[in-house]
């Protein structure tokens, strides 16, 4: 397996605090739950991968490219859910699944398979603004899915989700694992990620305290 | 890269979904047309029209002909509405938490510029729908003199003004009293624009033609700041949304 992420002595500073401190990670093809208190840095370290947050120092490579906003093409094979949807609550689950569908180049064909995917099959046509949480958790991570990004970046999917709804989360993912792609999942609720995870990171402080995979045998740094 | 077809598309996709997100939520459109007509009769009040356009009136600065008093007041009046909606171009990613979801699209930053100053330049437009006829019957204007070169001026007016003010209004979506930056950064950048609508709108009212005002300097001033402004926007705004 070819190393796809690689973060070496990564910064970032949000004034004079520290949120991420000196973190050096490679990660592979596959999933990676991303663990961690709050504070600890878990969602600077997404919106960094993203893109979105430019380190202070350190750099950060994705396929082999340094990861920027400039890079178009980058950009487009990146999925990516922060704390908010990043949905227009005015426009129904449909319109915007179909509207991002339209501006990442992909068949609308897979707003159908997505909304499946997540069970929003009863709220297609509902505005996302009328939505409960949870349904909208699903909506945002539809639309992550929906152009099948090889990197995949969800931070705190399962919140707000029932059991139910957090397995249809899991399921969509598994689905979209396949060789050459990688996800960093970062949630609090790790049993769920585990679960399915191939690798995990945990970090305090702004430090990747462990960094291991999963196999049969358990947890192995 | 984009191919231009592909550039296009996106980018109309995008001018949909800011229409079609206003027609929903009727936050910006109102209050911008709601500001014109009330400045508009306010105007009409404080300076009624007298019965000739061209009538001269006394001014601190010296004697003007009424119709140069009566396109100022238009054009001033289209300039804060305009700003009122310009304050509010990223409010609905920024509600909606969508900004995030926006740069991560595949579309050259000139897209995403071109299609928030298109969906300002169609706000824009709308106010004026109300308001041109509305100046007409409050200033008694005659819209139907030379509409046509009236339409060309408001036209080219309007795609300088929502170039800049797209631009601006991106840099001040940064900041937390957007409302109050945007307006001292934009103004001073607006004023040759703005003075040249004042002369031709008012050179078009007094009865010139399309010929007359088209040899007038400030058409072709109006002509370059677009072409200038429009093209030195779409090349900044990369610079500004990722920063």
């Amino acid at each position: 397996m070819s190393t796809l992420i690689e973060v070496r002595d990564l910064k970032v500073a949000y004034g004079r605090t520290l949120a991420l401190d000196g973190v050096d990670l490679t990660l592979d093809e596959g999933v990676a739950g991303l663990f961690g208190p709050n504070g600890s840095g878990k969602s600077t370290l997404l919106r960094v991968l993203a893109g979105l947050l430019r380190p202070s120092s350190g750099t950060v490579r994705a396929f082999g490219s340094s990861v920027s906003m400039k890079d178009e093409s980058l950009r487009g094979r990146i999925g990516y859910v922060g704390h908010r949807g990043g949905l227009y609550g005015r426009l129904t689950v449909m319109e915007n699944l179909e509207m991002f569908a339209r501006l990442h180049g992909v068949n609308q064909t897979r707003a159908e398979v997505v909304t499946e995917q997540l069970g929003l099959d009863a709220r297609r046509d509902t505005p996302v603004m009328s939505l409960s949480a949870g349904y909208r958790r699903r909506a945002a991570v539809a639309r992550a899915l929906l152009h099948e990004p090889e990197l995949l970046l969800l931070d705190e999917p399962y919140a707000n989700l029932d059991d139910e709804a957090a397995d249809l989360v899991s399921a969509a993912v598994v689905a979209w694992r396949r060789p050459g792609r990688v996800a960093v999942i970062a949630t609090h609720g790790a049993k769920k990620v585990k679960a399915y995870a191939d690798a995990g990171l945990i970090l305090q402080h702004g430090h990747l305290l462990k960094q291991g995979t999963y196999t049969a045998a358990g947890f192995t740094e | 890269m984009s191919t231009s077809s592909g550039f296009l598309s996106k980018t109309a996709t995008l001018v949909s979904k800011d229409l079609r997100v206003e027609l929903r939520g009727r936050d910006t459109l109102p209050p911008m047309v709601a500001f014109a007509v009330t400045v508009s009769l306010l105007l009409a009040f404080a300076a009624p029209a007298p019965a000739e356009l061209n009538e001269p009136v006394s001014l601190p600065i010296g004697t003007v002909a009424f119709v140069d008093v009566a396109a100022a007041f238009f054009w001033i009046t289209i300039l804060f509405a305009g700003l009122i909606g310009f304050a509010r171009t990223f409010e609905v990613e920024r509600d909606d938490g969508a900004v995030d979801a926006l740069l991560l699209i595949p579309l050259d930053r000139s897209g995403l510029f071109l299609a928030k100053a298109a969906a300002n330049l169609a706000f824009i437009l709308v106010v004026q729908a109300v308001l041109l006829p509305t100046f007409a019957l409050l200033f008694h204007f005659d819209l139907g003199a030379d509409w046509a070169a009236l339409m060309l001026v408001v036209l080219l007016v309007d795609i300088g003004f929502a170039s800049i003010g797209t631009l601006f209004a991106s840099l001040a979506a940064q900041t937390r009293s957007r409302e109050l930056v945007l307006p001292i950064l934009a103004l001073p950048a607006l004023v040759p624009l703005f003075i040249g609508a004042f002369e031709l709108t008012s050179d078009l009212l007094a009865g010139d033609g399309l010929d007359a005002i088209a040899a007038r300097g400030w058409f072709g001033i109006i002509v370059a700041f677009d072409v200038i402004f429009s093209i030195a926007s779409a090349l900044v705004f990369e610079f500004v949304i990722d920063a």
